[in-house]
């Protein structure tokens, strides 16, 4: 094992955006400017978790002066939506099957005559029993998809030999997204019947094609554009399409500009959140605690509509053996269908829910063996070359996983650390402390293959700046920064040089969500991809221009036609041209170089195209999803994280005190953009594992919808000391520039928080006997306490139902 | 009564506006980004909860301070109305022509700005902490000052690295850019007229007396008293109409007043949170650093102690430091002005004793002495900036505090919230606790009288078994407190 070295902090572009962001001047889309005639788009939702429509009734509505139209299902030429099975209505038709689920759409001249107006439309529903829980759905046998399983070894074999098993079950709710910006889309009508349509969407392709459909029109009049969003996290990947739809059947009615911008509240009750998973395991191991055999089966609520959980559900299972070998395993899962809003993408997918269950397996193993759960992860840590293949018969390679629990444990004083907390915990009568270590490994690659492609277009103007645009949605994430750096250095240019533009289908068609941790991987690599082929015309245009006199080259002889037109000969070996620092050279030639910008208005009067368009698709990748088989993943993000918390005593309240953070990616494209996501997807996963409560009540209405009520961390809940690192390598070769995804993996380092404060109730009494197995993600105050004193909560409770 | 004005008057980065007619009754978001173009400031919960809309104000009748300096508010709870008489300052009117300011570019050289929808709302935060006199630059205060702005990307840390690498002598003050004396004269003199907008649906008046405001109750009996609105605001932009006539009582400069006299502390109607704070930061703080953890910076600067108590809330954060300090309200707009103890105070959930046309003009409080021993305690699922599942307040005096352990205790008093239909105080737990020592018997028959006094339920806050066990550990906590009253700041 060689000591990983660590990358140090490299010069980094600022996002692109910053300017604008701290001046106020980014534009969103409800900063755009009204039309004159433009209408205020609002929605009316179902307020019962299931019921049948009795009656609508809209008159009242229509007769409210400001209120243009109403529409209905009727109002709509294709009424089922979907990426997986198109099994959602976009507009309710007999039934509603959660609160929220929307109704009917209204235009209006004003927010007063919206707000009248949305008052007045009466529904009448007959109240229908509704299916509140992952047990209740179980009961009834309401699935989605059928069941699926990735199995390796034989399970049953290991378990009879084993010397230890233990058995659990595991709560994991779900958390809303809270992107600041909530769900808008503006609809410009166009002649011909063509629609314009903004939207705060990460998939401008799916949203362009459901307002086709929806409206009974050819993809091609309908052209989305994605300028920037303010924040996505996943929520904003399937389900702004449907606003956008709205706005867009308003549009239609009226021919008329129709703005729909959601509050927070009617977002949080009308979209889907993570999806809540119940897991129930038995594992097998021995003296030592390494694993023999897992057998887990993963319960998806996916809500009323399948949205993406069965591929959510997809990537947590074949993320439940994180960073750990498990020889013999049986992973099944299922999606059960609910009355809540349907659940969807957010950050990880469905990765958190299987590194969750692996991870909090490593702590009860090392309760049960008396062990620290820090040497149970080593001892089953993935490592060549016996123990290195994943249950779904993927090899690791590259694999550093092992070198960074090293590294991080020595360089935070872990075992040191272990042993102030043992000693505190003797000590403090206020406080009980909790050390975990945790780890990642999450695969880069969408699980489904057709989504892995990608393409772009490359514009060279004639003072050598460059437009580019593909189908990532810039989201804050910075991909749009990365872009314009890995086509800044394809042309030796400052990344200042380089614009992207705003994200539209009539640039780029086809396009994947930006999502899975993809979006620079895909459009980097087919905007590079573009870059070279343009390289390759200008490089062997610069052979033969530079060999002309000056007088001689197309820019001064093209207009009167003088000299004959350059032929480019298309075999010339152009590898030897340097694009570096503004100039063109021969590496031969240093000193006879030209400036780009020379070359670029050259190629122009030698009528060399400056434009390109590539396509990129993800290599050797083949998951088959039946048989659980095949490699899933181009590669994997690696790294490691460990917390220190403090819980009161008394109050439960969990004070983080320290954490320390070690990725590997690769050969980052701009450091501290990747740093930034690495601080912030962690403190989101932290917000989960803790304070971020969905409350819903018995009928299913979730009470929690505001910040009020819903507590994301603020600046006081991050760690008080948060070190955050990455270590070099240099051997991704499968990608772009040899860098390596960030979006999603930093916040599944967030377990070592929870395993934290698992960790901290193992020092305390009643855990020892009773067992913390029951601990729930999140682990709130309450939750905290309930597990400190089980007998008070008992005599409480025990009194409320005597 | 002197003759009425039609319209409010503010200043926007530094542009004198009129406001008149419905533009008056528009949220101070609405009307920046709709009617003026100003769409820097952003809206994100409409409830004062997240800080995008966060922008800069001088209302200069508040004074506490000895200069007047801009302050962060919430632009998305609060009317243009009344915002009468403000100075106001939007992230727009920042950066100069062709530089940014230095916390702008503190922003952008920390990588502080991701998706960019929280930023103006942050800069505008950080930049109001700058507006202080010299602030002393530590990480706590910088992160007391963003306790109101919520980021979903960041992760704040590089938000906290730009405001630390800002050198608080090169960030100039707004005040010479949007603080002109020629404006604040206007604003001076305007704001002695008094107020009255009315339009087809709505009536705002603003008088400038308390005299007036009292016969202006009598006149109209259904003239919706405000104070800051912080909540009303909130209704408002949840769906509940703007109540069609409203009275504000932020043109009597009286009710701005904080004084002390005789031991207690009286606090007018308009004192803000932020100026609470400010005067008992040396007086009581136990209560200075209460106030910390309670809302937001922006929403301090806005919201009144008095509107805090009207308000009545069961979970009110202010409220059991008032009852355990023998808070009492005045009362004017009845047959004669009168005091009422805050005990007597609340009827109900969400109910005051008041007499029809009643209001409170101003509230008084005990300052605790040298040997009392005042703990408040707030139990959220957040720490800071969440509304408390359970809170409470113990002020207990004892005798022979050389031998703790045999002290008696000479006067206790006990207050809960969050855990009935009102704000409790425990009289039958203080009755019983007179005279006795602290000892594990006592404690618990004081614990059983607490219980029977307080009748929790379960809401998204908390279940009632938790509330339950809360009530019991914060009265624990107190306890072992009271013996250790040098140790008051290692539960922070």
């Amino acid at each position: 094992m060689l000591p990983l070295e660590l990358l140090r902090p490299e010069p980094s572009d600022p996002h692109d955006s910053s300017l604008p962001h701290v001046k106020g001047q980014s534009e969103f889309i409800d900063d755009r400017p009204f039309l004159k005639n433009e209408l205020l788009v609002g929605i009316v939702y179902s307020s019962h978790a299931h019921a049948k429509i009795l009656s609508i009734e809209t008159d009242a509505a229509l007769a409210i002066s400001g209120v243009t139209c109403v529409l209905t299902y009727k109002d709509l030429q294709h009424n089922a939506w979907g990426a997986i099975f198109p099994d959602q209505p976009f507009l309710a038709v007999h039934e509603v099957n959660y609160v929220g689920e929307v109704l009917c759409v209204l235009g209006a001249e004003n927010s007063e005559a919206l707000r009248l107006g949305l008052k007045a439309i009466k529904v009448d529903y007959e109240i229908l029993p509704a299916i509140l829980s992952i047990r209740a759905a179980q009961e009834a046998e309401s699935f989605i998809g059928s069941a699926r399983l990735i199995e390796r070894g034989r399970v049953e074999t290991a378990f009879q030999g084993a010397p230890h098993t233990l058995s659990g079950h595991l709560t994991i709710r779900g958390a809303e997204h809270f992107y600041l910006e909530n769900q808008s889309a503006l609809v410009y009508p166009k002649e011909s019947g063509q629609y314009e349509v903004h939207s705060s969407t990460q998939h401008p392709t799916e949203t362009q094609h459901l307002v086709a459909e929806a409206l009974g029109l050819q993809q091609n009049d309908v052209v989305c554009i994605a300028k920037r969003l303010g924040g996505g996290f996943g929520g904003k990947e399937t389900q702004a399409a449907p606003f956008a739809v709205y706005a867009a059947m308003v549009a239609k009615a009226t021919g008329r500009a129709a703005r729909l911008v959601l509050s927070k509240d009617d977002d949080m009750i009308v979209t889907g959140k993570r999806n809540p998973f119940e897991l129930n395991y038995r594992v097998a191991f021995d003296q030592d605690g390494r694993i023999l055999a897992l057998d887990i089966q993963l319960f998806a609520d996916a809500g009323a509509y399948a949205d993406l959980s069965t591929a959510i559900l997809e990537r947590a299972m074949a993320h439940v053996d994180n960073a750990y070998f498990l020889p013999a395993v049986r992973i099944e899962g299922r999606v059960c269908r609910t009355h809540f809003h349907s659940h969807t993408a957010f950050r990880g997918f469905g990765g958190p829910k299987g590194v969750a269950a692996i991870e909090n397996i490593m702590e009860e193993i090392a309760r049960r063996l008396g062990r620290d759960a820090l040497d149970i992860r080593k001892l089953n840590c993935y490592q060549g070359p016996d123990r290195d293949v994943t249950p779904y018969g993927q090899k690791l390679e590259n694999n550093l996983l092992p070198e960074l629990f090293a590294k991080l444990e020595d360089s935070c004083a872990y075992r040191r650390r272990r042993l102030e907390v043992e000693q505190w915990n003797l000590e403090s009568q206020r406080t009980l402390r909790g050390l975990s270590m945790t780890a990642i490994k999450f695969g880069i690659s969408f699980t489904t293959r057709f989504l892995n492609q990608g393409n772009a277009l490359i514009n060279i103007h004639r003072d050598g700046s460059i437009q580019v645009s593909t189908g990532a949605v810039e989201m804050g994430q910075g991909v749009n920064t990365r872009i314009a750096r890995l086509v800044a250095e394809q042309f030796g240019l400052e990344s200042s040089r380089v614009r992207l533009m705003p994200t539209s289908t009539e640039k780029n068609a086809n396009t994947s969500p930006t999502a899975a941790s993809k979006g620079t991987d895909l459009n980097g690599s087919a905007a590079v991809l573009a870059c070279e082929r343009i390289k390759r015309r200008l490089a062997a245009l610069f052979m033969q221009v530079i060999e002309l006199e000056p007088e001689k080259w197309p820019s001064q002889t093209a207009g009167l036609g003088m000299m004959p037109e350059i032929h480019l000969d298309e075999n010339l070996d152009a590898s030897a041209v340097i694009f570096a620092s503004g100039q063109v050279y021969r590496k031969a030639q240093p000193e006879k170089a030209m400036s780009f910008q020379s070359l670029v208005a050259e190629a122009y009067f030698n009528r060399v195209s400056l434009s390109e368009y590539a396509f990129y698709k993800v290599p050797l990748i083949g998951f088959n999803k039946l048989s659980g088989q095949g490699r899933a993943f181009l590669y994997f993000t690696q790294g490691v994280a460990c917390t220190e918390l403090e819980l009161d005593r008394c109050t439960g309240h969990v004070k983080v005190l320290r954490t320390d953070i070690l990725m590997d990616l690769g050969r980052p494209v701009n450091y501290e953009l990747d740093i930034g996501q690495i601080r912030g997807g962690f403190i989101q996963g932290l917000g989960w594992m803790t304070s971020e409560n969905l409350f819903y009540d018995q009928s299913g209405r979730l009470l929690s919808h505001a910040p009020s009520t819903y507590k994301i961390p603020s600046v006081h809940d991050i760690p008080r000391q948060f070190n955050v690192e990455l270590v070099k390598n240099e051997g991704n070769h499968l990608n772009v520039r040899g860098t390596k995804a960030v979006g999603e993996p930093p916040l599944m380092l967030c377990f070592s928080v929870w395993n934290a404060i698992k960790n901290a109730l193992s020092y305390a009494a009643p855990y020892s006997e009773q067992g913390l197995a029951d601990l729930p993600i999140p682990a709130t105050s309450e939750q905290i306490l309930r597990a400190l004193k089980p007998l008070e909560f008992a005599k409480w409770e025990r009194g409320l139902n005597e | 009564m002197a003759k009425y004005r039609d319209f409010a008057l503010l200043y926007i980065n530094g542009q004198r506006h009129e406001i008149r007619g419905e533009e008056a009754f528009m949220m101070l978001t609405v009307y920046l980004r709709y009617q003026r173009g100003l769409t820097g400031t952003k809206i994100v919960c409409a409830e004062g909860d997240c800080g995008a809309c966060t922008v800069l104000r001088v209302f200069p009748m508040t004074r506490v301070a000895k200069t007047l300096q801009f302050e962060a508010i919430n632009a998305c709870i609060i009317t243009m109305a009344q915002l009468d008489g403000s100075h106001l300052v939007t992230i727009e009117a920042l950066a100069s022509e062709h530089s940014l300011s230095a916390v702008q570019e503190a922003v952008v050289r920390n990588h502080g700005a991701q998706c960019g929808f929280c930023t103006p709302g942050m800069v505008m935060a950080l930049t109001g902490f700058f507006q202080k006199d010299r602030p002393e630059l530590s990480e706590q205060l910088v992160k007391n000052h963003l306790t109101g702005n919520l980021c979903r990307c960041t992760g704040y840390t590089s938000l906290l690295t730009a405001a630390q690498s800002v050198d608080p002598k090169q960030v100039p003050l707004l005040n010479p850019r949007y603080l002109q004396a020629r404006a604040l004269t206007d604003t001076k003199d305007v704001t002695k007229i008094p107020l009255h907008i009315k339009t087809e649906a709505h009536e705002f008046l603003a008088p400038v007396s308390l005299k007036d405001a009292v016969s202006l109750r009598k006149k109209n009996g259904s003239l919706r008293l405000i104070s800051s609105g912080t909540d009303l605001g909130v209704q408002v932009n949840k769906g509940a109409a703007i109540p069609a006539a409203l009275l504000s009582l932020h043109l009597i400069p009286e009710l701005y007043k904080i004084t002390s006299l005789g031991g207690r502390v009286r606090v007018g109607a308009r004192v803000n949170l932020s100026e609470l704070r400010r005067y008992c930061a040396q007086k009581i703080p136990e209560f200075a650093s209460f106030l910390d953890i309670f809302a937001s910076p922006q929403i301090k600067n806005l919201a009144t102690l008095v509107g805090n108590i009207a308000n009545a809330s069961p979970i009110g954060d202010t409220l059991p430091f008032l009852l355990v300090t023998e808070g009492i309200v005045h009362l004017v707009g009845g047959t004669k002005p009168r005091d009422l103890a805050m005990l007597d105070l609340y009827s109900g959930y969400r109910q005051l004793t008041l007499k029809p046309r009643e209001f409170i003009s101003h509230v008084s409080f005990k300052i605790p002495q040298q040997q009392d021993c005042l703990r408040l305690y707030k139990v959220s699922q957040r720490k800071d900036l969440d509304i408390s599942a359970v809170n409470c307040a113990f002020l207990f005096q004892t005798t022979g505090s050389d031998h703790k352990a045999a002290a008696k205790i000479k006067t206790a008093r006990i207050a809960y919230g969050g855990v009935a239909a009102n704000v409790q105080r425990c009289e039958e737990a203080e009755a019983y606790l007179l005279g006795k020592t602290l000892t594990e018997e006592t404690q618990g028959k004081a614990l059983e009288l607490i219980q029977a006094a307080l009748s929790p339920q379960t809401d998204l806050r908390g279940s009632l078994a938790y509330r339950r066990v809360m009530i019991e550990s914060l009265f624990r906590r107190y306890c072992g407190e009271l013996w250790q009253r040098d140790d008051r700041h290692a539960a922070t």
